[in-house]
């Protein structure tokens, strides 16, 4: 488990997501990368019961890198609790149907092709919520080291070397503050989470 | 290479795969007990006799648990009963977070309890994030005492503590021991409650291993 930072990556005008992956598959090939297989990450959302008073969303995730691993961030006002479990965890949220409502609609994900190229893993994702196309994930992890800041500047700079010089790359909002702490699976999940909201967002507004 | 490169199977469906191949240990049968102080070295001497880790001696376990419970937001069902398991001999163990449902006696042809049980082991601040989903605490206690083995069966032999607010060691709850033997099986493993019952028997007289109704006992004059 090394550090991991994850970049959306903008689709051009009259390009589709396809045609984005495969260029940016050949440009990582021709570094001299392998694919090493799929991957997968997905969550679903869960509001709680009217009821209850204040709306408390819990959000479920998966990661094929942890595939015996349930992720559950708790998002109640601006604190933001998790907890990781195995895979029951998924069949102790159907007991709690009563209490919390999948929001199967925002269900999203994204997956693609996984490459391996020396000490970096490259993850090229398409994300999708209810099969419809919403953006490309990039998610780059440099696997020997274990706090963002001592490799920080190598990952922009690869990131910046795939991407192009004139891309602007930040630590992801949730490193800001944990730059020099242990970088643990779950802070890459805190990431996605943070994208994947920002996509159902812009749906929201899409459809105002 | 096309195979090695397949996507993966998602966590719904192999949940859904496992759910259909009845391979998750959902359901709890139960036998309970109890035994004086006084009398637990023989039921110990017995049970190292018959169970199957023996040679490393009878495994010593600690344990805090905290009960939840979370209300049924339409009042119409009873509330949700959650458990929360730490090791306090071994504290980089994960949680243990259980949820257990209303247990079934059966007629008296039945030889245990049985009751579904989900056992969820879950890191970080799981005491937190049920407080926070809305759970209130109900009670806690310690635990402590001997687990030993015998197959599939999980016998423990434990005494239930108070949790003591100050540095005063915790104070225990009675002069006995809980003496409890389970077995966490899939849906439907029906004989393994027999096996239950054959073992039960051949820790008589020691101990007196029965289905404990607690719904009587919550109705008997204290």
């Amino acid at each position: 488990m090394g550090v991991t930072v994850l970049q959306q990556f903008p689709v051009p005008e009259n390009k589709t997501g396809t045609y984005v992956i495969e260029m940016l598959s050949k440009r990582i090939l021709a570094l001299g990368a392998t694919q090493q297989g799929q991957f997968l990450v997905d969550c679903e959302s869960y509001l709680s019961h009217p009821q209850m008073g204040t709306t408390k969303t819990v959000h479920i995730l998966h990661n094929s890198e942890q595939p015996a691993s349930v992720f559950s961030i708790l998002e109640s006002g601006n604190k933001n609790i998790h907890v990781i479990a195995d895979g029951l965890f998924d069949l102790f949220m159907i007991k709690l149907s009563q209490h919390y409502t999948s929001k199967k609609q925002t269900k999203i994900e994204s997956k693609g092709p996984r490459f391996e190229l020396g000490d970096f893993c490259i993850k090229l994702g398409s994300v999708t919520m209810n099969q419809s196309f919403k953006g490309i994930l990039i998610e780059v992890e440099y696997r020997p080291c274990v706090t963002a800041n001592a490799v920080w500047g190598l990952l922009r700079e690869f990131l910046q070397g795939l991407l192009g010089s004139s891309t602007v790359i930040q630590p992801p909002q949730h490193l800001k503050n944990r730059m020099s702490e242990i970088y643990t699976p779950i802070d890459t999940v805190h990431q996605y989470l943070e994208l994947f909201s920002a996509y159902r967002k812009t749906t929201a507004l899409r459809v105002q | 290479m096309s195979a090695a490169n397949a996507a993966p199977i998602t966590a719904t469906d192999s949940l859904t795969q496992a759910l259909k191949a009845n391979i998750i240990p959902n359901q709890e049968y139960l036998l309970q007990g109890s035994v004086l102080d006084s009398a637990v070295e023989v039921l110990l001497h017995r049970l190292r006799g018959l169970c199957d880790n023996v040679d490393a001696g009878p495994e010593t376990f600690d344990d805090q648990e905290v009960c939840f419970s979370l209300r049924d937001p339409n009042q119409q069902a009873a509330p949700l009963m959650l458990r929360v398991r730490k090791a306090l001999d071994a504290r980089d163990m994960p949680f243990q977070l259980r949820y257990i449902g209303q247990p079934d006696l059966g007629d008296k042809n039945r030889p245990t309890v049985v009751r579904s049980s989900l056992d969820i082991a879950c890191s970080g601040m799981l005491i937190e994030f049920l407080n926070e989903l809305g759970c209130r605490i109900e009670f806690e206690y310690s635990v402590k005492g001997y687990m030993f083995r015998k197959g599939r069966m999980k016998i423990t032999v434990a005494k239930v503590f108070k949790i003591s607010q100050s540095a005063m060691p915790p104070e225990p709850i009675s002069q006995s021991y809980l003496v409890e033997l389970s077995v966490l099986a899939p849906t439907g493993q029906d004989a393994i409650a027999e096996d239950m019952r054959a073992f039960a028997d051949q820790l008589r007289p020691l101990v007196q291993l029965d289905k404990i109704d607690y719904k009587r006992l919550g109705h008997m004059p204290s």
